[in-house]
C-alpha cells in the first residue's frame, strides 16, 4: 500500500487500525534494523521498535506531510535510540567509552560475528564512535542514504553530515588498523 | 605490519553482522504493537445502564408497570372529583328551604310555577316539601305551556 493510501485510510476512524497495521508491516524491518544497529541487543531493539510505532500512532494524525512518511518515522526512531542511549549513560553514570564497551561485549557475544575477526574489529570500531556520529555512519555506510534525506532525519546540515561521516570513517579505519597490527 | 585498513575496500554488508531476530518476529510484531496502542476511553454508562442487561420481556413489563403505576398515583393524588352540582347542593343544604323559595319568588329572577313544575317532573321529591300543588295540578300547568317547553322534560 502506498504511503498516501495509508495516510488517507488512517484519517478515517473506521479504517484507522487496518491502515496502521499496514504501515507497521511496511516499515517494521527497516525501523528494527535501524534501531538494532544502534543498540545492538535484540530485546532493547524490540522494545524501542514498539515504542517508535506507538509514537507514530499517537502523532500520525498531525503529520503534516512536509517530509516523506518514512523519513518522519526514521526521525522518531532516531530520537528514540539517542534518548535510550543517553538515559542509559545517565542511569549508570558511565562515560561514553564504557557504554561502547558494553555494546562491544554484546557484539563479541553475538554468534553471527563468530570467526570473522575483521568484521568484529569493524563493529567494535563503529561502536566507539559518539552516538550521533555512529548514527550518521550507519545511515551512510549501511543504508546508503542520501545526505539530503539524512539532513531531514537528523536536523543537521548536509555539510556538517559530510564532515561527520568523513571523520567517522577515519576513526574506524585507524582503530581497525591499530587493533590488527597490535 | 599489515596494510592500513581501508573501509572502501572492505566488502560492504547491508547491515552489521548481528544475529537475526527470533523466528516469526516480524509476523507477530504488528499484533504486539496494536495491543500496545492506547484505547479510546469508554463512554461513562448512565445510571440506568443495568436495564440494558435485562431481557426485553422484562424491560417491557417493567415499563408497563411503571406507566400504570404513574396513572394510579396520579389518580390517587388528585382525589375523588367533587361534582359541581353535588357541591352546590351541599352548600344549599345549609340554607332553609323556606328561605330558598321566598328568595326565588321575590327576587328579580322570574321563577314561575312552570319552572317549579319542571323541577318536580325531573325530581318528584325535590319540591314536595315546599310546594303545595298536587301532581295533577302540576301536570295541568305543564300541559298548558307551549309545546317547545315540553322538550325540557
Amino acid at each position: 500500500m502506498e504511503d498516501h493510501e495509508i495516510l488517507l485510510k488512517f484519517q478515517d476512524p473506521a479504517s484507522r487500525n487496518v491502515a496502521f497495521n499496514q504501515l507497521v508491516r511496511k516499515y517494521q524491518s527497516k525501523v528494527y534494523w535501524h534501531v538494532r544497529k544502534m543498540v545492538v541487543d535484540h530485546d532493547d531493539a524490540d522494545d524501542l521498535t514498539q515504542d517508535v510505532f506507538v509514537k507514530v500512532w499517537k502523532h500520525l494524525e498531525n503529520f503534516r506531510q512536509d517530509a516523506a512518511l518514512f523519513t518522519w518515522i526514521y526521525r522518531i526512531a532516531t530520537n528514540e535510540c539517542l534518548s535510550f542511549l543517553s538515559s542509559k549513560r545517565r542511569k549508570f553514570l558511565l562515560p561514553l567509552t564504557d557504554v561502547g564497551a558494553e555494546l562491544a561485549a554484546k557484539i563479541e557475544a553475538d554468534p553471527a560475528v563468530a570467526g570473522d575477526e575483521i568484521e568484529l574489529k569493524l563493529q567494535k570500531a563503529i561502536l566507539r564512535l559518539p552516538d550521533k556520529q555512529r548514527l550518521v555512519f550507519n545511515l551512510r555506510y549501511y543504508d546508503e542514504m542520501p545526505y539530503e534525506q539524512m539532513a531531514e532525519i537528523t536536523g543537521t546540515s548536509v555539510g556538517a553530515l559530510k564532515a561527520s561521516y568523513h571523520h567517522a570513517v577515519k576513526k574506524v579505519e585507524e582503530y581497525v588498523t591499530q587493533s590488527t597490527n597490535s | 605490519m599489515q596494510a592500513p585498513f581501508n573501509l572502501d575496500q572492505h566488502p560492504r554488508r547491508p547491515r552489521p553482522l548481528l544475529s537475526e531476530p527470533p523466528a516469526g518476529y516480524f509476523d507477530q510484531l504488528p499484533t504486539r504493537v496494536m495491543a500496545r496502542l492506547p484505547r479510546a476511553e469508554a463512554p461513562v454508562a448512565p445510571a440506568w445502564a443495568w436495564l440494558l442487561g435485562l431481557p426485553a420481556a422484562w424491560r417491557t413489563s417493567m415499563a408497563t408497570a411503571l406507566l400504570l403505576g404513574s396513572f394510579a398515583a396520579s389518580f390517587w393524588l388528585s382525589g375523588p372529583a367533587q361534582p359541581t352540582a353535588a357541591l352546590a347542593s351541599n352548600s344549599l343544604d345549609a340554607v332553609p328551604q323556606a328561605e330558598l323559595v321566598d328568595y326565588l319568588l321575590s327576587s328579580g329572577t322570574r321563577v314561575e310555577n312552570t319552572d317549579l313544575a319542571v323541577l318536580t317532573a325531573a325530581n318528584p321529591s325535590l319540591t314536595s316539601s315546599f310546594m303545595q300543588a298536587s301532581e295533577s295540578e302540576l301536570s295541568e300547568v305543564l300541559d298548558a305551556q307551549p309545546s317547545e317547553e315540553a322538550l325540557y322534560l
